[in-house]
């Protein structure tokens, strides 16, 4: 157990270097950054933006004596951002994902990974805990961000519905990108591989909707499956264990798929 | 020879097998109900295609194959891991902890919801007849459901389901109704600025299952307007009534002394003789213990009940009103038109629409504490419209000092807080001189009259004055604040009510009967005047549950100007110029 430990932190490490040399990786979390930023201020501060329309409707009040109905603003502007945040990723993780696999096939590494003593699984969790810790330093900038302006806030807000928001965030992430990893496993083209990630996360998301056409506990199953309705249930500020497990569950099948399709590899080339 | 027919009818065993499960699944799909058959189908297609692969696999040497071997258990395994993960799954969503980190609970019912629900008998459905689902209403419907799985709703586009929109009565978008034990019943209009309420959701659906239907009492014994199809009879009213859930039954106090309990509006509907004293009071017990009266009264009848609404502190005028501007309508003066409207429940939705009222009085009110006064229908001003004293001069013509100058108050809504200091208990202020309808400021203050304080048990004469911040009563109707804007006749529970469970007693009093008598109902907006005064009177925007609506916490951020600039600097220049001039380094440099 000691030895799939020490092999899985060794392949971790090896892919986090690879993201610090990359000017790809640099490049994404630059575009990242700025669009995020972007959402962050226009949501906040620009025009029609949550701070200007409800300080105008507090003089509105004020001037007219209507009274304004409670607005949880720090509140409202976590959610918003959040929710801005979960589209973003539909272009980014896929970008993220496709060479993890995919690459490897391309240089011809792939043989010796799937040959090494290395289990096929350990591979998938060190890739997959490299790449999630690449996105969660992109994440941590906006949490900073985020901070500075919650701080603000008055009367204080407490930080659980952030954390628990966040949460889910890096959780939507994590599914998104095991899958990816597995679509990257397939081929070797990058490029094929963004495509498929970007289709899969985008049914996904919306499968949602299409659940509602069918009727029934048929329907209610694939309106489980939906990505984005467990995430917007998180960053409401609601704890839910089935959306944890169904997260989870992405995460393991991504792996399992990864791991099976590397498998399936020594017995294709004979 | 043979091993090609045997080969033969393996194929054809396989093309059967195909056909049956597409049979069975079209008949399920088709019927919508998985029953015997199509499952029967589908299990034998199941069967024969599975055997049929059992009999090629063993014409072929495919099972030995190394590549097959792999290839299988990869299957297997994918397949295994997906029902297990489909399990976990299913345990997770049956088995679910769901924690509302909201300060405010706002994702979570109300107790009394959740009870409601766990008792739900039987399957109750709501219908939303809107096209755009919001995210918020949704989840407030899926909370109900999980609580319930008699609980469904369903979102219902009206233009491409007509019908269904028809059987409803849908009349507009966002309409919301419930349907429960094959009632329905109309619970709100959510609109972009108004969601579902959850206190209307719940308190619409203890109603449709208690199944109460108020009950309207009609005064009989004075010649009042008869309620079965008679002569002089509102038949078409009572009718309006029964349409709208209430039970319509005559009322004869002559046989007894009280009024039955249920009662929940009695109607005095133009009497032509006066009532017996015993029969005021027992009217006026009835209304200080949270009763709820409308009293239509025509011009030059004295029914004797000037007691009664002189706690309320109406007066009946005898002159008659008349109204010589509207000669287009064909009714004659002494059909006063009505086109303007109090700020009220009852009115609410009236706008500047007509309604009429051949013969009328006007009615004096004076302002009296505690209780809430509010002007419904009123006549033009003068001198279009002014209260004729002289009935019998040929010729109509304002005379000074004896008519009275319009604009003229035909019909007045009042309600009482119980339980709350009589106006013995403090006396009236000092009678401030109502501009439009009282013209009569000496007579009003009558602080001495007490709503018969010896026979009345109820806790009306308990003075409670500091504990009770009731709205006096505003001098001036024309601006006359309703405690609630929202309440819509048609017995929508107002949010504000849930806070106080204080019972009231409600009276509406109307200078004319003749414009609900059968004929008249119809026209214009006389049916709708009747109708929602009675639905106001009977309390059912009262909420019987109280819910507190859900509100987040009231909070802000304030941010200085130098604070934002540097947040906006930062995420949106520092940190990315960061990021890409690095990249950009790495990149030259390994070039």
């Amino acid at each position: 157990m000691g030895i799939v430990i020490a092999n899985i932190i060794a392949i971790y490490r090896r892919e986090l270097q690879s993201y610090f040399v990359s000017p790809l990786a640099y490049g994404i979390a630059g575009i990242f950054w700025f669009i995020s930023g972007l959402f962050l201020v226009m949501i906040l501060l620009g025009p029609g933006g949550i701070l200007p329309t409800i300080a105008a409707y507090d003089v509105q009040g004020q001037q007219f004596g209507i009274p304004v109905p409670p607005i949880d603003v720090p509140y409202e502007f976590v959610r918003a951002f959040l929710d801005r945040i979960s589209w973003l990723l539909l272009f980014i993780l896929p970008i993220l994902s496709m060479g993890l696999y995919a690459e490897e096939r391309k240089r011809g590494t792939l043989e010796l990974l799937a040959t090494s003593p290395v289990t096929n699984w350990a591979v998938a969790v060190g890739k997959l805990l490299g790449v999630l810790t690449f996105f969660i330093t992109m994440v941590l900038p906006l949490l900073g961000f985020e901070a500075i302006a919650i701080s603000g806030s008055n009367p204080p807000m407490s930080p659980i519905i952030p954390i628990v928001g966040h949460l889910g965030l890096i959780l939507l992430a994590a599914a998104i990108l095991s899958l990816g990893m597995f679509i990257s496993s397939l081929t070797d083209s990058t490029l094929l591989s963004a495509v498929l990630t970007f289709g899969v996360v985008v049914l996904l998301l919306l499968i949602d909707s299409i659940s509602k056409v069918i009727p029934g506990p048929i329907g209610q199953a694939i309106g489980h499956l939906s990505l984005l309705k467990h995430y917007n249930t998180l960053i409401q500020g609601i704890f839910d264990s089935s959306a944890l497990i169904l997260f989870a569950s992405y995460i393991i099948l991504g792996i399992f798929l990864t791991a099976q399709s590397i498998d399936a590899l020594r017995f294709q080339r004979q | 020879m043979k091993k090609i027919s045997k080969k033969k009818f393996a194929n054809l065993l396989f093309l059967f097998g195909l056909f049956l499960l597409t049979l069975g699944l079209t008949v399920g799909l088709i019927s919508e109900k998985w029953g015997i058959l199509p499952l029967a189908f589908i299990i034998s297609g199941f069967l024969i295609c599975v055997v049929w692969i059992g009999l090629k696999t063993q014409q072929s040497q495919f099972w030995s194959k190394r590549s097959t071997q792999s290839t299988t258990n990869a299957l297997v395994a994918t397949l295994a891991v997906l029902t297990i993960l489909g399990l976990i799954n299913f345990l997770g969503t049956r088995y679910q902890l769901r924690l509302d980190l909201t300060e405010t609970q706002l994702f979570t019912l109300a107790p009394q919801s959740k009870e409601l629900l766990r008792n739900l008998p039987k399957p109750a459905t709501v219908w939303l007849f809107t096209r755009e689902e919001n995210l918020l209403d949704q989840e407030l419907l899926e909370n109900y459901r999980r609580q319930s799985p008699n609980f469904k709703f369903e979102y219902i586009d009206p233009q491409t389901r007509p019908g269904l929109a028809e059987k409803f009565g849908v009349k507009d978008f966002g309409e919301v109704y419930l349907e429960f034990d094959n009632k329905r019943q109309l619970v709100q209009t959510i609109r972009e600025n108004e969601r579902l309420s959850e206190v209307r959701l719940t308190s619409r659906l203890q109603q449709i299952i208690s199944n109460t239907t108020a009950k309207v009492y009609f005064l009989q014994g004075h010649g009042e307007l008869e309620i079965t199809s008679a002569k002089n009879s509102i038949s078409q009213a009572v009718q309006g009534l029964t349409d709208k859930n209430f039970t319509a039954l005559p009322l004869n106090l002559t046989e007894q002394t009280k009024l039955p309990e249920d009662a929940a509006v009695v109607v005095v509907a133009g009497p032509k003789r006066a009532l017996f004293d015993g029969e005021v009071k027992a009217l006026q017990d009835y209304l200080n213990s949270g009763g709820n009266l409308m009293l239509m009264i025509d011009p030059n009848i004295d029914p004797k009940i000037d007691n009664l609404l002189k706690d309320w502190g109406v007066k009946l005028d005898n002159r008659l009103a008349v109204d010589i501007s509207e000669v287009s309508s064909g009714l004659g003066p002494a059909a006063p038109l009505v086109r303007e409207y109090g700020q009220h429940p009852i009115t609410k939705d009236f706008g500047n629409g007509i309604s009429f009222y051949p013969l009328a009085r006007p009615i004096l009110i004076n302002p009296v504490p505690d209780i809430e006064s509010t002007p419904l229908l009123r006549t033009k001003s003068y001198p279009s419209s002014w209260a004729e004293s002289n009935q019998q001069s040929e010729k109509l013509e304002f005379n000074e000092g004896q008519d009275l100058k319009g604009p003229l108050t035909l019909g007045v809504a009042l309600k009482r807080k119980l339980p709350s200091p009589t106006p013995t208990a403090s006396p009236t202020p000092t009678a401030s001189p109502t501009p439009t309808t009282s013209p009569t400021p000496t007579t009003s203050p009558t602080p001495t009259a007490s709503p018969t304080p010896t026979t009345s048990p109820t806790p009306t004469t308990s003075p409670t004055p500091t504990t009770f911040p009731t709205p006096t009563a505003s001098p001036t109707p024309t601006t006359s604040p309703t405690p609630t804007a929202s309440p819509t006749p048609t017995a929508s529970p107002t949010e504000e009510n849930s806070q106080n469970k204080t019972k009231e007693s409600r009276l509406v009093v109307l200078g004319n009967s003749d414009f609900a008598r059968d004929g008249l109902f119809q026209q214009q907006l006389n049916g709708d005047v009747f109708l929602n005064s009675v639905t106001w009177l009977s309390q059912q925007d009262q909420q019987p549950l109280s819910i507190r609506p859900k509100e987040p916490k009231n909070r802000r951020i304030t941010m200085s100007t130098a604070k934002a600039n540097l947040l906006s600097i930062s995420s949106l220049l520092l940190l990315p110029f960061i990021a890409l001039t690095t990249g950009a380094i790495i990149w030259w440099k390994r070039r």
